[in-house]
């Protein structure tokens, strides 16, 4: 596998000795979805920011697509596209402003914006709403939304963060559906979540944190078999028990 | 840096403003609005209260008035005038404001005047009571005009020409028009009103970029698109300027039409200020060329600093109603002390003075707006507005970049 994203012995500390992140290290490849699981706290937010290049990090060295993420900042950021766990939008402005906005900061032309903003309407099932504005769309509408702002340059990484958490049944649908469909174009994919049975159900691998340190990194399969038990919640508490 | 990127988020943010009640009223409404509003507002007072004043009849009381039926009866046709009679002691009922004056006419009062003799009329007033003077007034008009009939009978009964009476009179005639009273105003309000206006104008905007977008959680998508941080500010900042600036512009050209429109009421504003014991001594009014020029120039400069310094703030902020209770101290600050020089009339200002960012551009408003132009002073002034400018935007760049503000948890 040619890795897409190289993150090779990160530490992150906020102020002074507290490790947020503490040597980890881990690469994702193109057509995988690639788990980043941990409990609240565990650091994947870090971790995220860290990849995106919106946070600075005590050391450890970080590539996407070969490039040098402190090197090449602007390059890596234009071929990322990452949901972030809160979602926002700017209210006063329709759903297509707000991708148009975006695409535009992304630097694409005016022509292939509106086709890909057509695609993604069509595909995240936006169209009825898309020309109202933000502020009246109701959460499935927001995510939904977000996902189409995250992906409008059609990154060939993809890391959604908590994208499923709040969201009901139908709306977490939505979510898994895209990274599913993402996956086999070709992307790469990081999938963060606390929710061990999403991941299980999508992730080909994973590296699973606590408290800042990596405590299993494996594909799923091997991690129950390792472990010697059912499913990827009871790795997960078995793991953190001994470990 | 990529301009595209700066121009697609000034856009956007303009648009965004425009699309804001909140923003838009304090951007648009409130600058046409507020100086027409206020000097109507004052014409009704000024209006009602003279009114109020002509309605209300002082109160004398006459002691004797059989004795002098011509001084009683003249009293009497001053209108607001009304004469009561009271029982008992007269310095009492005008100590109590019974009554705001009395006069005390001599029983004797025929029998002097026929012998030529002077006749003494008592006026008991109160000096702490305004109406009592105002019946003082009244008084000494009747009384004038009687003595002269009464002296210009005994000269003429001997002869003598009455015009010999009078020796030097004064004509009064006020040479201020209603244009000139209302150009001191301009002089004074048009300097207030930029400053006020190139921090106010735009705050809603700056908020709601920073703290705003912050509270919305759309900061961090923006900063994970490929603009660069400098970008990012940058398109912001120019957003806030553009906002504050056309503010200035709206207010000073409210400010200037309603002077024109309403000039009349600008004049019985500043007599009413006159009567405050305010300066109101009027110039000639009319702003040159020139001098509209260099108030925008420095007006741009000075929106620039004050846009960066109220972005700086409000990105600490994490939220709008927080970053409201950072700008509105911070505003005070610096609007009172410009405020307080701007109306000090004698303030003679050296020219390090000029050298104070703000303080300065009031400084030059004020001079140019009476015809002085002082190169010294407007190149200092810009020197001192275009450092400050520069600065703030840095610092503002600096602030954006910082992780500790855009993630605090
Ligand atoms: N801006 C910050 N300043 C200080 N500490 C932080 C900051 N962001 C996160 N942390 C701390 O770092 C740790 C990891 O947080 P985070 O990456 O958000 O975890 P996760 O996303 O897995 O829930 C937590 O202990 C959190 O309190
Ligand atoms: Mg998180």
């Amino acid at each position: 596998m040619e890795p897409i994203i190289t993150v090779k012995n990160l530490v992150k500390e906020y102020g002074e000795g507290a490790r947020a992140v503490d040597d980890v290290s881990f690469e994702v490849g193109a057509g995988e979805i690639f788990g980043l699981l941990g409990p609240n706290g565990a650091g994947k937010t870090t971790i995220i920011r860290a990849i995106s290049t919106i946070l600075s990090f005590t050391s450890g060295k970080i590539e996407v697509l070969g490039m040098d993420n402190q090197e090449k900042a602007g390059e890596v950021r234009a071929n990322i596209g990452i949901l972030t766990t809160d979602i926002g939008a700017y209210e006063r402005f329709s759903g297509r402003e707000n991708l148009r906005y975006f695409g535009e900061l992304y630097g694409m032309e005016k022509k292939d914006l509106d086709e890909r903003i057509e695609e993604l309407s069509r595909l995240l099932d936006m169209e009825a709403f898309i020309d109202k504005r933000a502020g009246k769309y109701s959460t499935g509408m927001k995510q939904r939304l977000a996902i189409a702002r995250s992906v409008i340059h059609n990154p060939r990484v993809i890391i959604f963060d908590e994208p499923t958490s709040g969201l009901d049944v139908l709306a977490s649908q939505t979510v898994r559906n895209f990274m599913q469909r993402s996956k086999e174009e070709g992307r790469a994919v990081i999938f963060s979540t606390h929710q061990m049975y999403d991941a299980e159900k999508l992730c080909d691998r994973v590296i699973i944190i606590h408290k800042g340190k990596t405590v299993a990194y494996d594909s799923v399969e091997n991690l129950k078999i390792k472990t010697g038990t059912g499913d990827l919640e009871d790795v997960f508490l078995q793991l953190v028990a001994t470990g | 840096m990529n301009l595209r990127n700066v121009i697609t988020i000034w856009k956007k943010e303009i648009k965004d403003t425009i699309r804001d009640r909140r923003t838009l009223f304090s951007m648009v409404i409130i600058p046409i609005l507020l100086m027409p509003v206020i000097m109507i507002g004052m014409f009704k007072l000024i209006e009602s209260q003279t009114e109020s004043q002509k309605e209300k009849a002082v109160k004398i009381a006459i002691a004797n008035e059989d004795a002098a039926p011509q001084i009683a009866a003249a009293i009497t046709q001053q209108g607001k005038v009304e004469v009561v009679k009271v029982d008992g002691d007269l310095q009492t009922a005008v100590a109590e404001e019974e009554v705001d004056a009395a006069i005390i006419i001599p029983a004797d009062f025929q029998e002097l005047v026929v012998s030529q003799k002077n006749a003494e009329l008592e006026l008991i007033s109160k000096s702490t009571n305004l109406n009592s003077a105002n019946v003082s007034a009244v008084v000494s008009v009747v009384i004038s005009n009687y003595n002269k009939q009464l002296l210009g009978k005994r000269f003429g009964a001997q002869g003598i020409n009455p015009e010999i009476l009078s020796g030097v009179t004064v004509v009064n005639r006020d040479a201020a028009t209603a244009k000139e009273t209302s150009g001191y105003l301009l002089g004074l309000l048009i300097p207030l009103f930029i400053v006020i206006y190139s921090i106010a104008g735009g705050q809603y905007t700056a908020i709601d970029v920073s703290a705003g977008e912050k509270e919305r959680k759309t900061l961090e998508a923006l900063f994970l698109t490929p603009a660069k941080r400098i970008e990012i500010v940058l398109g912001k900042f120019l957003a806030v300027s553009t906002v504050s600036l056309t503010s200035i512009v709206l207010a000073i050209s409210s400010l200037y039409i309603s002077f024109t429109y309403i000039g009349d009421i600008g004049g019985s504003m500043s007599a009413g200020m006159g009567a405050t014991g305010m300066d109101t001594s009027p110039f000639n009014f009319s702003v040159e060329p020139q001098a509209a020029i260099l108030l925008f120039g420095v007006s741009i400069f000075l929106v620039l600093m004050f846009s960066a310094a109220i972005l700086s703030i409000s990105i600490y902020a994490k939220s709008f109603k927080e970053a409201e209770s950072y700008i509105s101290p911070a505003y005070m600050v610096v609007v009172l002390p410009i405020a307080l020089i701007n109306s000090m009339p004698t303030f003679e200002p050296a020219l390090w003075h000029y050298a104070i960012p703000a303080v300065n551009a009031v400084l030059l408003f004020k001079e140019v707006l009476i015809g002085t132009y002082d190169m010294g002073h407007i190149l200092m002034t810009f020197a001192s507005l275009i450092i400050a400018s520069i600065f703030a935007i840095l610092i503002a760049t600096k602030i954006y970049s910082k992780e500790s503000v855009l993630f605090s948890s």
